[in-house]
């Protein structure tokens, strides 16, 4: 099932030292990246139909062409926030192969036009902000950055910028407008598709994973990366498992292959032989599934999409049957209210207020109306604000209560008995 | 721009193409409840208020964040958007303390107009619950905050941060904790025009120390005017109270809008320049070594005077006179031989213009001067003044070693004669700005006795002399 494409070089020790990486063919990609067109790597990462990895699985080749050619400097931001419960995948990047990340960043800045590169890394990852630079360092030592990569005559600048510990600074235009030393607030969103704009010069936000990917491609071509996966999710990404799994940690396989099969085949099943309740399938932001919907599930953008969740990141959060799903929602719920960056009054207002309901309901004070203002706030989160914070945390209610709800009430009938 | 036809629940308006739906939806008399769009701060897009419905699109939109488009039909009032409306509004409110008996925005708060609009049902949160924060902080320049009642709108944030570019202003905190503070206690000062964050704040969290807690709003009326501040002459409203028994008094000054001349804004100064002409601030009756005399005794005194000292006399006008006053004082020396300078010393103040509104001329009409034929000659007035035995000073705030008599708004500390004439606020006029700009303005202040404006005072002492 494993395959290896970002986390080829993961067990191969000392490979964030460039010389290891060097000897395990790290920045081979340059040499053909820099004969190419830079449109033409466009070209081909649009034909392999990579999809952003940070969680919207946005076509990578399209969202490159919104990047205006006229106006310089132009910038290449690579996200690296991470800070959705349940996601850590980029991180296993970060630490084992820093130097594919930044081959990478040049090959991806070269198909843009793009003079500088930022990674904004969350401010809690410390130590792999500490790794990357170090590889940054040993880049710059040996010219793959700075003036003239390579005798390629392609200038390349590149910046590590931590963040100050808040979940929002994920969504790329929070990002951006922290990245210019801002409060981390989504931006509105354009009425057509546009590039981000980084002190009104456009840029491209793309996860770290997504950059790490390309160096493959470019090497050995669009089909070779097609091979993997399904028609419309194509490739492989690194699929997460945590909670109630007997072997939690980080996966590279291809797109489509059945959940249940991952969970228990390379997961070794639910910890301690008990049976699953739920599965979040793709990071905290995701709606739960239920143990039947596990089972019809294949790890794919389509299919999950049609069951009205999502592949998200691909951080997958696994239930026993003893989990509480009231308590587990309201985890969830009270980093939401934690992380709302208080912009928009319906997700500023609303997370707070739900997140209060369910600490009602847990508290044994609740009753059918708890549920149905629950219902109700979650509704006018949905659809109504400048980012997608609030209406996914509006999914993951929806979900919980719905398919959960005689739990719910459970907590109703215990303050009466 | 083109302009482009739409439909606004069955009306028929025309509208630029491209320009803001929400502006144009204001403009043309609609009703649309919105906190954080504000024409002169620009679309944030944060409140969610100003949902409107909009033919084709699934979902309700943002009236700020829309751009008119030729055909556009939108609903303001259908059931739907009513719901969408009402929910957030809900939302709004659930940790707003609605403490509106003893909150001094009442009467003129966007979140009680659109409470009573659309919203009007029980609360669904338990008060305990609801998030606190500190009622009462001095963020400076008379401006108080209650951090529980602000619907972080970001409005003035953004005045600070993009208008004046200080950005004294801050939201700190996420979530349902965000609140709107100062890098250091009391650090708003927003270069001397802070206190218009108390007009933009559509709620009762940002109020003015110098305001608050004086008079209802309900009791009071607003009547248009020119602040006579600088040479600007921004366009105000003078907030006031026509008491039934007592002097009509000024609480406060607000802008008015005047695009020409100061947009949306007043400086901190010429807000709080109304103290000068309200209750007890200006001078009512004539006095004379000290103790107060009657009119009649005044204008005896004063013709005695200008006949003892024959041919030596010159007259002072101030710059601030309204072209009204002007004219008439002009014609009046003119009639009279009467030597008649607009000099002032002291009316420029270099540290008092900026690069915003303020300007160092410190006088309201000093571009009339020129037009009227009144001399700016300081040199000889200089020469006119040592020559003089009796300088007749209308509001003049130049230093004279002569024997004077004044004519004057504000008591001055003298045993010289004077005599009282009407501030603006108390008489019509017209003033001519730094730009020359015509300016009118009407008497909004009405005294149960009424001090006469220069011009009148002149005519009835005119054939004496
Ligand atoms: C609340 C929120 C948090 C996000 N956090 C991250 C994150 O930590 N890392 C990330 O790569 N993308 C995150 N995203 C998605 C980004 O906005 C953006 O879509 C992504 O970085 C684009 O890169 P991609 O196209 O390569 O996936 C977040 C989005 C939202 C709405
Ligand atoms: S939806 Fe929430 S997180 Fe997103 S901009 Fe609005 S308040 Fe901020
Ligand atoms: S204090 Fe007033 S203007 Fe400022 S954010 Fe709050 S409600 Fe808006
Ligand atoms: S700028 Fe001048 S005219 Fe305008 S409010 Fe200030 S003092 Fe008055
Ligand atoms: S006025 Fe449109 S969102 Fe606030």
């Amino acid at each position: 099932m494993i395959q290896r494409i970002v986390s080829r070089k993961f067990d191969i020790p000392d490979a964030h030292r460039i010389d290891v990486a060097l000897l395990h063919g790290g920045y081979a990609t340059l040499s053909k990246a820099f004969a190419m067109e830079p449109d033409a790597i466009t070209t081909e990462i649009e034909r392999s139909g990579l999809r952003g990895k940070g969680g919207g699985g946005a076509p990578t080749g399209k969202k490159w062409r919104l990047m205006p050619k006229t106006i310089s400097p132009s910038y290449l931001v690579v996200n690296a926030d991470e800070s959705e419960p349940g996601t850590f995948k980029d991180r296993q990047i970060l630490q084992y192969d820093p130097h594919l990340l930044i081959e990478g960043i040049i090959v991806s800045a070269y198909a843009m036009g793009a003079d500088h590169a930022y990674v904004y890394i969350r401010g809690e990852y410390k130590a792999f902000h500490d790794r990357l630079v170090e590889a940054v360092e040993e880049a710059y030592e040996r010219g793959y950055l700075g003036e003239n990569i390579r005798n390629s005559g392609f200038n390349l600048s590149l910046s590590v910028h931590r963040g100050a510990g808040a979940y929002i600074c994920g969504e790329k235009s929070a990002l951006l407008e922290s990245l210019e030393g801002k409060r981390g607030h989504p931006r509105l969103k354009p009425a057509k598709p546009e590039c981000e704009w980084y002190f009104g010069h456009p840029a491209t936000v793309n996860n770290v994973e997504t950059i790490a990917t390309v160096p493959f491609i470019v090497q050995e071509g669009f089909e070779a990366y097609r091979a993997y996966g399904t028609d419309q999710s194509p490739g492989t990404m690194l699929f997460a498992m945590s909670g109630h799994i007997s072997r939690p940690g980080v996966y590279e396989l291809p797109f489509g292959l059945r959940m249940m099969e991952v969970i228990d085949e390379l997961g070794g099943g639910v910890k301690n032989g008990k049976k699953l309740k739920a599965v979040i399938p793709g990071g905290a932001s995701t709606p739960v599934l239920t143990a039947e919907e596990a089972e019809k599930a294949t790890l794919d953008y389509e299919t999950l999409s049609a069951m009205g969740s999502g592949l998200g990141t691909g951080g997958m959060i696994i239930m026993d049957e003893e989990s509480c799903m009231v308590k587990a929602l309201h985890n969830l719920l009270s980093f939401y209210r934690h992380e709302s960056c208080g912009q928009c009054t319906p997700c500023r207002e609303g997370t707070g207020w739900v997140d209060t309901l369910i600490r009602h309901i847990l508290a044994g004070r609740g009753d059918e109306t708890h549920i149905q203002t629950l219902l109700d706030v979650s509704k006018t989160m949905n659809g109504q604000t400048i980012c997608v914070f609030a209406p996914a945390v509006s999914g993951v209610i929806n979900a919980f209560v719905k398919k959960f709800r005689p739990e719910f009430e459970h907590y109703f009938q215990r303050s009466e008995g | 721009m083109n302009n482009v036809t739409i439909t606004v629940n069955a009306q028929t308006l025309s509208a630029p193409e491209g320009s803001i739906l929400l502006q144009v939806l204001l403009d043309n008399g609609v009703s649309v409840p919105h906190f954080c769009y504000h024409e002169a701060l620009g679309v944030d897009g944060n409140c969610r208020m100003c949902m409107v419905e909009i033919e084709g699109q699934k979902r309700p939109q943002i009236a700020c964040n829309t751009r008119v488009k030729e055909g556009m039909s939108i609903r303001t009032l259908s059931d739907s958007i009513m719901a969408v409306k009402r929910s957030i509004l809900e939302l709004e409110l659930i940790n707003h303390p609605v403490d509106c008996p003893i909150c001094d925005q009442a009467g003129e708060c966007s979140l009680q107009n659109y409470y009573m609009e659309v919203g009007l049902y029980e609360s669904r949160i338990d008060r305990a619950d609801k998030v606190r924060k500190a009622k009462k902080v001095d963020l400076g320049s008379h401006v108080i905050l209650d951090q529980e009642r602000c619907v972080l709108c970001a409005r003035c944030t953004r005045f600070t941060e993009n208008i004046i570019g200080t950005g004294d202003l801050v939201i700190a905190n996420r979530g349902n904790h965000a609140c709107v503070t100062t890098f250091e206690p009391q650090g708003l000062k927003a270069d001397g025009y802070a206190m218009n964050v108390v007009d933009l704040c559509p709620v009762g969290a940002l109020t003015s120390g110098d305001f608050r807690f004086h008079q209802r709003v309900w009791f009071l009326k607003s009547d248009p005017s020119l602040c006579h501040g600088c040479a600007r002459g921004c366009s105000i409203f003078i907030d006031h109270y026509p008491q039934k028994y007592g002097d009509d008094l000024i609480y406060r000054y607000r802008p008015r809008v005047e695009r020409e001349v100061n947009g949306f804004f007043i400086c901190d100064e010429g807000r709080l320049s109304y103290k000068n002409h309200t209750g007890d601030a200006t001078l009512t009756t004539p006095r004379y070594s000290g103790t107060a005399i009657t009119l009649s005794e005044a204008l005896e005194l004063y013709h005695q005077k200008l006949a003892a000292s024959g041919s030596g006399v010159v007259a002072l006008a101030s710059p601030s006179l309204s072209c009204e006053n002007l004219t008439a004082l002009r014609d009046y020396c003119l009639q009279y031989a009467i030597p008649l300078f607009g000099v002032e010393r002291g009316s420029f103040d270099e540290t008092f213009g900026d690069d915003f509104l303020r300007l160092n001329d410190r006088a309201a009409n000093r571009s009339a001067l020129p037009l009227l034929g009144i001399s700016e000659d300081e040199s000889e007035m200089n020469a006119a003044l040592c020559a003089a035995s009796l300088v007749l000073n209308f509001d003049n705030q130049t230093p004279v070693s002569v024997d004077q008599i004044h004519f004057c708004v504000h008591p001055i500390d003298t045993r010289e004669l004077q005599i009282p004439i009407a501030p603006y606020t108390e008489q019509s006029g017209s003033i001519i700005n730094a730009f020359g700009k015509v300016q009118k303005f009407a008497s909004t202040i009405r005294r149960r006795h009424p001090v006469p404006p220069l011009h009148e005072l002149l005519s009835t002492i005119k054939g004496l002399a």
